[in-house]
């Protein structure tokens, strides 16, 4: 028998948890936590102050079921049921109300398949109680993390624990808003911007599924509601700010870009002023972030639709990232490099011959590092056709930037496997320009002979100031002889 | 050097040089095969030749190694027919022979790196087993007289003979020029000291010095050239520099080359090229005015940020026209 206190939650949670907190001293080693430290402590299990309960089990009436009743009475039926699945139960005691959860969870079913089938079902009483029914349902706040401690790359994320019944309502909203009978005139009076802005404070769900499923409505609330649409865009927009420049935490980056993936694929053309700002803004300092891994594959997206809407864009774009660009993460590094062969892969040749300059200069300094993911990455440029036809047509210009750099790695550089790519890009080049690589070679090699001569002559000065015995020609006003 | 005695070595050198030339009838052979599976034809040999010179620049040998190396290929190809699978063990015997005559000990590369960077699929093994069959069917020890040999005699006789214009003459540009004729297998039928002279005669003419043309008739007398032959292949060596220093580059065929990668980066790649699964959602020329909540409802921040955010786009069409069909609206409403 659990013990429900007036505040509900803290006693059971407390109840509930039995994590031995070991003492600080044991958990670090050198100033830094051990993992498996970090495993061991048990996860503080949810707790949410949504359920308050008097301490009397709640009781449903079961209703008839909606196949079983005449059609003129469907309507009401299904508004009962509705009200009726309002009431939320406490996931986190597993043992109460064990039949009504039951109940509740079958009769959503039942709700799902009526909206999805059914026809002259909605009436207009219908969209009230509908949105109140997801509003009670879904609408909380959300528990706080693990703390800092929550890695969201190496971690397994808290999922929800009422998900049986949470993921019914999502489906049934769902097919709610695609019903060939939703008439968004009539439901944009329930569905408002209050509506809209505690929708997506839930985008920071742990839960991967739920942002799955807030995603898919997300979707659809903007493809319907056109009034919404600029109020939805600005709240990205802040959520995307704050993310950025305050905390760095938010969990639903990558399902809002992928709504904006579609979004922007939808432009119209021109574009207008505030989509082009949100790309600088907003979209390009979103690479900043140390998180990157989780949302890039949509961000690198969102870039490229913007650019294949308007090639214009494609400087300050390239600008943008190369001013980001990561100076001590080589992971993220390598995530630019992809997606900068990705832009490049739609680059149109006139905006190409722009930004060719400091776009290369920076290629020939990740070509040389020496962590060999990032080297490896930049050579395999030379492996795409568009861009070694971009290459070649301004290779006047590109081949004196890399040049330095190739040549010095094929002689310096640890990795066999990259001395190897280098071969290949030197003999691409060697083979588009012969006048100006010989040139260039020739260069090279006077450039080398005369530091190395500077080299032996600064050696050689070294050796005769030692020489020379500076104690004995030490003068009296301390002086030395040349 | 004493002038007198540069004239001695050049005499010399020309009457030798007959030996270490390729038969004519064997690169004659070569030159008019087709492209065909069982005989080396004239374009293989010349892209054999463009994988040596990569290579060559690659490790930092010299233009005499790469010289060295073709003139070796040259003989051996013009007296032994052998398969075009073949040819790249040849060749990069030839090179490896070449650099071990001409280049110091520390500057050679190690065999398996010679196989490694060059993409060759045979061993080690095999590569010394061809060496020792060149070396055998060329009485190789270790001289050749090429082209370059003259070119150099040559660049010293023209500084013995003009101190002040010793700027002017420059080796590395004729070396270059050397190693592009060489490319195009129809050279090597040419004798090497006329080659030689050709290239340096072109070179003349760039930089137009009566000096230097004295110089230079001086050695077509000395070594009794005939002006025919002279002519002839300084007009072949004139088309093949115009095409080498031509703007228009040649598209390197890269899709020979193998580009291996590790197993992360190769993972990696072409992640982002997925479908999206949301369908797109066009946006309508008037998106913001079907909002009359916007203007209603008291958390709007939707109206003011539309304005501001095109503020800086005051003058656009749209910004005026739809905030002007907002505001009749609201006066519809009241």
């Amino acid at each position: 028998m659990v013990v429900h206190g007036d505040t509900g939650a803290p006693l059971s949670s407390r109840a509930m948890s039995s994590a031995a907190t070991t003492s600080p001293s044991v958990d670090k080693v050198d100033g830094f936590s051990r993992k498996s430290v970090r495993k061991a402590k048990q996860k503080r299990s949810q707790s949410s102050s949504q359920f308050r309960s008097q301490g009397k089990p709640i009781e449903l009436t079961p209703l008839p079921l909606l196949k079983d009743v005449p059609a003129p009475e469907q309507p009401e039926l299904f508004l009962k049921k509705l009200q009726q699945c309002c009431t939320v139960f406490d996931f986190m005691d597993t043992l109460s109300d064990l039949k009504m959860k039951e109940y509740k969870r079958s009769t959503l079913n039942e709700l799902v398949d009526y909206v999805t089938v059914s026809r002259g079902y909605l009436t207009e009483q219908a969209y009230p109680e509908v949105v109140k029914m997801v509003s009670h349902n879904i609408f909380r706040t959300l528990p706080p993390s693990d703390s800092n401690e929550f890695d969201p790359e190496e971690d397994e994320p808290t999922l929800e624990a009422s998900w049986p019944h949470l993921q019914l309502v999502y489906e049934f909203f769902i097919r709610f808003l695609e019903s060939q009978e939703f008439q968004p005139s009539i439901a944009k009076k329930y569905i408002d911007q209050k509506f809209v802005l505690q929708l997506l404070e839930l985008f920071d769900s742990e839960d991967p599924r739920e942002r799955d499923y807030l995603k898919t409505v997300l979707h659809r609330i903007y493809g319907k509601f056109l009034g919404l649409r600029a109020f939805i865009r600005k709240q990205i927009n802040n959520i995307f700010l704050r993310f950025v420049y305050e905390t760095e935490h938010f969990n639903g980056v990558a399902e809002l870009l992928e709504i904006l993936g579609s979004i922007i694929n939808g432009f119209a053309l021109p574009l207008k002023a505030e989509h082009k700002q949100f790309l600088v803004k907003v979209l390009i300092p979103l690479h900043t972030v140390r998180s990157l891994s989780l949302f890039h594959a949509q961000l690198a997206y969102c870039i490229v639709q913007f650019l294949e809407k308007d090639p214009t864009l494609t400087e300050p774009v390239i600008r943008g990232l190369l001013k980001f660009w990561p100076k001590t993460c080589s992971q993220k590094e390598v995530m630019f490099l992809g997606e900068l062969e990705e832009i490049l892969d739609v680059i149109e040749p006139t905006q190409f011959v722009k930004i060719q300059e400091p776009l290369f200069k920076q290629i020939s300094r990740c070509v040389s590092s020496p962590h060999f993911q990032v080297a490896e990455r930049a050579l395999y440029y030379w492996n795409n056709e568009y861009i070694m036809s971009l290459i070649e047509e301004n290779s006047s210009v590109i081949l004196p930037i890399m040049f330095a750099s190739l040549y010095r790695i094929s002689k310096e550089h640890w990795n066999p496997a990259i001395v190897a790519l280098v071969y290949n890009v030197l003999k691409a080049f060697m083979e588009m320009n012969s006048t100006l690589f010989d040139e260039l070679t020739a260069t090279y090699k006077s450039d080398r002979q005369r530091e190395k001569k500077k080299e032996k002559e600064r050696e050689e000065l070294w050796k005769k100031l030692e020489d020379l015995e500076l104690k004995r020609g030490l003068r009296s006003d301390g002086i030395i002889p040349t | 050097m004493d002038a007198f005695k540069l004239m001695k070595e050049l005499r010399v050198n020309y009457e030798q040089e007959v030996f270490y030339q390729p038969k004519e009838t064997g690169l004659s052979l070569i030159e008019s095969t087709t492209q065909d599976d069982s005989r080396i034809s004239a374009k293989c040999r010349d892209a054999k030749v463009e994988d040596l010179w990569s290579l060559t620049s690659f490790f930092g040998y010299r233009t005499q190694t790469f010289v060295l190396a073709v003139n070796l290929l040259d003989r051996f190809l013009a007296m032994m027919r052998i398969q075009p699978k073949h040819l790249s063990c040849v060749s990069l015997s030839c090179l490896d022979m070449a650099a071990r005559v001409t280049e110091d000990e520390c500057n050679l590369t190690s065999t398996d790196e010679l196989i490694r960077i060059g993409q060759c699929r045979f061993t080690v093994s095999d590569l010394g087993r061809m060496e020792k069959i060149v070396a055998e069917k060329l009485n190789f020890k270790s001289k050749a007289i090429t082209a370059l040999t003259f070119l150099h005699l040559y660049h010293r006789i023209a500084l013995s003979h003009s101190t002040d214009r010793k700027e002017s003459l420059s080796l590395e540009k004729l070396e270059a020029q050397l190693k592009a004729c060489l490319c195009r297998i129809s050279f090597s039928k040419a004798k090497p000291s006329i080659l030689a002279l050709s290239l340096l005669r072109q070179e003349i003419d760039a930089i137009q010095s009566e000096d230097m043309l004295e110089i230079a008739y001086h050695i077509q007398r000395h070594l009794k050239i005939a002006d025919g032959e002279l002519l002839l292949w300084s007009d072949r060596v004139a088309q093949c520099l115009s095409d080498y220093a031509s703007p228009e580059c040649s598209k390197p065929n890269h899709r020979k080359l193998q580009w291996i990668v590790s197993r992360r980066t190769a993972q990696n790649l072409h992640s982002y090229r997925s479908v999206p699964e949301l369908p797109t959602i066009p946006e309508s020329c008037w998106d913001e005015s079907e909002s009359e909540d916007s203007c209603e409802d008291a958390m709007s921040s939707g109206e003011e940020s539309l304005s501001s955010s095109l503020g800086s786009d005051a003058e656009g069409p749209f910004f005026p026209l739809h905030l002007r069909r907002q505001k009749h609206r609201q006066y519809l409403h009241t």
